[in-house]
């Protein structure tokens, strides 16, 4: 959106970003989980006025507010790397009679895709972590299994330990991950030296 | 479902309490990040493998775990040991003030250390290499030409980082310290009017983001005043 020549378009694009980037990821989480129960249970009384309340399942809450922060941060990143595609490529292409389309498909989401990889990946870390806030609305994921796991065996430092060693893991994994393919959209780069 | 706007102005007297929570959580966490930082940065800077060794190990374990793991160790998790129930720190890992500002202040270590470091890296070698061919001391060449330099060049991200420092101070409310969204969070619990209370939140923090952002870019401008070409 933000690349669209459209006005509108790009300011809502914008508010999108500047609000996204300068609320904690916490208050978002909040936010959905809490204004879904409420709307839905409004719009449900509305249809039936017999409906005290809908929850709404934390969960789908969850990974709805953490789709719209990483929404946030990866439209910056696409959007610089999609600035910083050479416009002398894309100028050739539309020369070749490749179509705007064509062009967008075959020219400059592959040459974008290279340079937003280290990015990209910064942010898969960072979703990854974003992931422990779900524990506060009740879903039970690590973060809130070591919880309910502390209240049975009373020992909260192990319990928490391992669940970081567990993050400690997965982070690494995905690290390595985007190392190797960067290693591989970079692979025409090393091969000409 | 309507949205009551008197329910968020009765409420900012409440928030601004809180607000101060949230501020002196910032104020305290990234200073003493910034001094830890800087030990990390030396270490990792020295060259020598005893020195490196932990501070990549510390930099790994805090940017790989999230913030709100690092705060439940801290304050669930340390209580376990018996020579910490004892010992002399007690009374303030008791507080979950204190846990807080110690894990975000190891966090934000760890994370301003890398961007340091990426500053220095920066620096342009001939720089350092005329230094020294004009005999300037290792200890001078840093304090006078690398940090000048690698402080200019950090600042960018450095205020990113601040911004993602205000951001995860909201976590504090999950150990019960009522900082802004602490505040919030039992206000919603009390009125039930989650978008009121939250939105208005919500628009306190991100009036904090903009005035860091529009601070260090004038930092910034002031830093750089030199590059820019003098007109007449």
């Amino acid at each position: 959106m933000k690349l669209s020549g459209n006005r509108l378009a790009q300011t809502i694009a914008n508010a999108y970003t500047v609000v996204f980037r300068g609320t904690p990821e916490l208050l978002v989480l909040l936010i959905v989980y809490f204004g879904a129960a409420v709307t839905l249970t409004a719009i449900a009384q509305s249809f039936d006025a017999s409906i005290k309340f809908i929850d709404v399942p934390p969960f789908w809450a969850g990974a709805f507010a953490i789709a719209l922060i990483v929404g946030a941060y990866m439209t910056e990143t696409f959007r610089g790397a999609f600035l910083g595609v050479d416009p002398g490529l894309v100028e050739a292409a539309r020369a070749l009679g490749l179509s705007k389309f064509q062009t967008f498909v075959y020219v400059r989401i592959p040459q974008m895709w290279r340079l937003a990889l280290p990015n990209f990946g910064n942010h898969m870390l960072s979703l990854m972590k974003d992931t422990a806030l779900i524990s506060v609305i009740g879903v039970e994921e690590i973060v809130f299994v070591a919880e309910m796991a502390t209240t049975v065996t009373l020992k909260p430092f192990t319990m928490y330990i391992v669940v970081a060693l567990i993050y400690l893991c997965i982070t690494s994994v995905i690290t390595l991950a985007v190392m190797a393919l960067e290693k591989y959209a970079n692979k025409h780069l090393a091969a000409s030296r | 479902m309507t949205f009551d706007v008197g329910l968020v102005f009765g409420s900012i007297p409440k928030m601004l309490v809180g607000l101060g929570l949230t501020l002196e959580l910032l104020f305290l966490s990234s200073f003493i990040g910034l001094a830890l930082a800087l030990v990390t940065l030396l270490m990792r800077i020295s060259g020598r493998w005893f020195l490196v060794t932990p501070a990549v190990v510390y930099i790994y374990i805090f940017r790989g775990t999230p913030i709100l793991v690092q705060i439940f160790v801290i304050y669930y998790g340390l209580p376990q040991f018996e020579f910490i129930r004892e010992g002399m720190l007690w009374p303030l890992l008791r507080e979950p003030f204190w846990c807080c500002i110690l894990a975000l202040s190891l966090n934000a270590g760890a994370y301003v250390s890398e961007i340091l470091r990426g500053g220095v890296l920066g620096v342009d070698k001939g720089l350092l290499e005329a230094a020294s061919a004009l005999g300037i001391s290792k200890t001078h060449r840093f304090i006078y030409i690398t940090s000048p330099i690698a402080i200019r060049l950090s600042l960018p991200a450095y205020s990113n980082d601040i911004i993602s420092m205000t951001k995860a101070t909201a976590l504090a409310s999950t150990v019960t310290l009522l900082d802004m969204t602490g505040v919030a969070r039992t206000l919603v619990a009390q009125t039930f009017a989650p978008y009121e209370i939250f939105i208005s939140v919500a628009l306190i923090y991100i009036a904090m983001a903009w005035m860091i952002q529009k601070g260090f870019g004038m930092a910034e401008k002031r830093m750089s005043r030199h590059l820019k070409p003098t007109a007449g």
